[in-house]
């Protein structure tokens, strides 16, 4: 019979059965069965198990599977989630800032609000420094609460406690500063011998003492110890401070039918 | 088919298991690259390459079972191999000689067909013969293993068009194999 399909070839009818038979790969029903052996033998060989040169590159393939997943690891344990990097660098980087700035007396500026206001503004996020522009918030102090009497008794008892709780360093400039309120060095144990304390009339006043903050400089000796370490742990600050929540990694969706799971796993 | 574990392969290898990927992989590329010789015949390791790439990327957010497995994987190869005809399309024609003669698809060779055992390549020979539309619902249904259903889906076709092409390809396979009086 003429194959009218496919001219110049015969034409070889083919059942339903038969037809589900030799697309499912599956015993051919009797009756037409030898015409169609050779057609079930070629669906079979398409069927077949693989040839060698069909295994090739698995290698390729297997190093994009590493590079997506990582290193191998055992079967079953769930893939180690990877934030993007970005995310996670940020309380390292806080962490980072807070240990330098916690050293020396950058700190002690920062709790000033000496610092110039881009960094007093990170100082305020980090360790809790008094935002810029804003009072700082110091614990009472001898230098504070010379700020409230007379400002003599301010240098004095700045300078008295330097030398005993300060460095060297500190201690000469609250000298020195003290040194030219008293109009020199000489003068010193006189000034400060007159010195009023807080809640007394000043015997000194006018002197030129700044005003906090009147010029973004520390006025005197601001910390009350004078080691530059903050006095207690860095209050958070709420939605202000760096908020990290690591998201699953994204790792694209099928394309294909199937429905790809909206959020991985 | 991988069958019955299919489940707890794909799981592990979703979580990262190379095992369990290589055990996807050796499964489906040998069907992949069946598909791709007669559908892509001059870049179908490329292709295939390619696909396994993309199925990688997407790997931790499929959910289906093996025969959505197999239809995301043959979609995926599919879409590769139409761009990569658009590209090839959109080149200076390559010589003929430049072009390796086994990635050509064959007529299928009489005498070849002639021997009492046909082999895979002779196969796909035949299959390449075919209208590429019957061609490909004939591997995608004998190759691919999916049902008449979910060709249908993936080729924009109705499942009656689909059933059509594939009884009309098998008689075509069917006459060439008479003609050739490969009897078995």
């Amino acid at each position: 019979m003429p194959n009218i399909l496919w001219p110049g070839h015969r034409d070889v009818p083919i059942g339903d059965t038969s037809l589900a038979a030799l697309l499912a790969g599956t015993e051919l029903p009797p009756g037409p069965a030898p015409e169609l052996r050779p057609l079930a033998e070629a669906l079979a060989e398409l069927r077949a198990q693989p040839a060698s040169d069909e295994l090739e590159g698995e290698a390729k393939t297997l190093a994009a599977f590493r590079n997506q997943f990582g290193v191998p690891r055992m079967a079953h344990r769930p893939p180690a989630r990877t934030p993007p990097p970005r995310r996670r660098l940020l309380p390292v980087k806080a962490a980072a800032a807070a240990t330098v700035l916690s050293l020396g007396g950058i700190a002690t500026a920062a709790y000033a609000g000496a610092l110039p206001a881009t960094v007093q503004r990170l100082a305020h996020h980090i360790i809790g420094a008094p935002a810029p522009g804003t009072q700082p918030a110091l614990r009472p102090s001898p230098a504070r609460l010379a700020t409230t009497g007379d400002p003599a008794y301010g240098l004095c008892t700045a300078w008295a406690h330097a030398k005993t709780h300060g460095t060297a360093e500190q201690s000469a400039v609250a000298f020195s500063k003290l040194a030219t309120a008293a109009g020199g060095a000489a003068n010193v144990t006189t000034y400060c011998a007159t010195a009023a304390p807080p809640g007394t009339p000043a015997s000194h006043m006018p002197h030129p003492v700044p005003a906090p903050h009147s010029t973004g400089r520390p006025s005197g000796f601001p910390t009350p110890h004078g080691s530059g370490k903050p006095s207690g742990l860095p209050t958070p600050h709420g939605s202000e401070g760096p908020t990290v929540h690591p998201t699953p990694h994204s790792t694209g969706k099928p394309s294909g039918l199937p429905t790809p799971r909206s959020s991985g796993h | 088919m991988i069958g019955a574990e299919f489940e707890s392969v794909l799981a592990a290898a979703q979580e990262g298991s190379e095992a369990a990927f290589s055990r996807l992989w050796r499964d489906g590329n040998p069907a992949l690259l069946r598909y791709l010789r007669v559908t892509a015949p001059q870049a179908a390791e490329d292709v295939a390459a390619e696909t396994w790439l993309q199925v990688v990327r997407g790997l931790a957010g499929f959910c289906g079972d093996e025969h959505g497995w197999r239809a995301w994987l043959f979609t995926t190869a599919r879409r590769r191999a139409i761009d990569e005809a658009r590209r090839r399309s959109r080149r200076p024609a390559k010589a003929l000689e430049e072009t390796l003669p086994d990635r050509l698809p064959t007529a299928p060779d009489t005498a070849d067909l002639a021997l009492e055992h046909i082999d895979t390549r002779s196969a796909l020979s035949l299959v390449a013969q075919l209208p590429p539309h019957q061609a490909e619902v004939i591997l995608l249904r004998v190759v691919a293993g999916l049902d008449n259903e979910m060709v249908a889906q993936m080729l924009g076709r109705s499942p009656g068009a689909v059933r059509v092409a594939a009884h009309r390809g098998l008689r075509a396979m069917a006459g060439i194999l008479a003609e050739a009086d490969v009897t078995l």
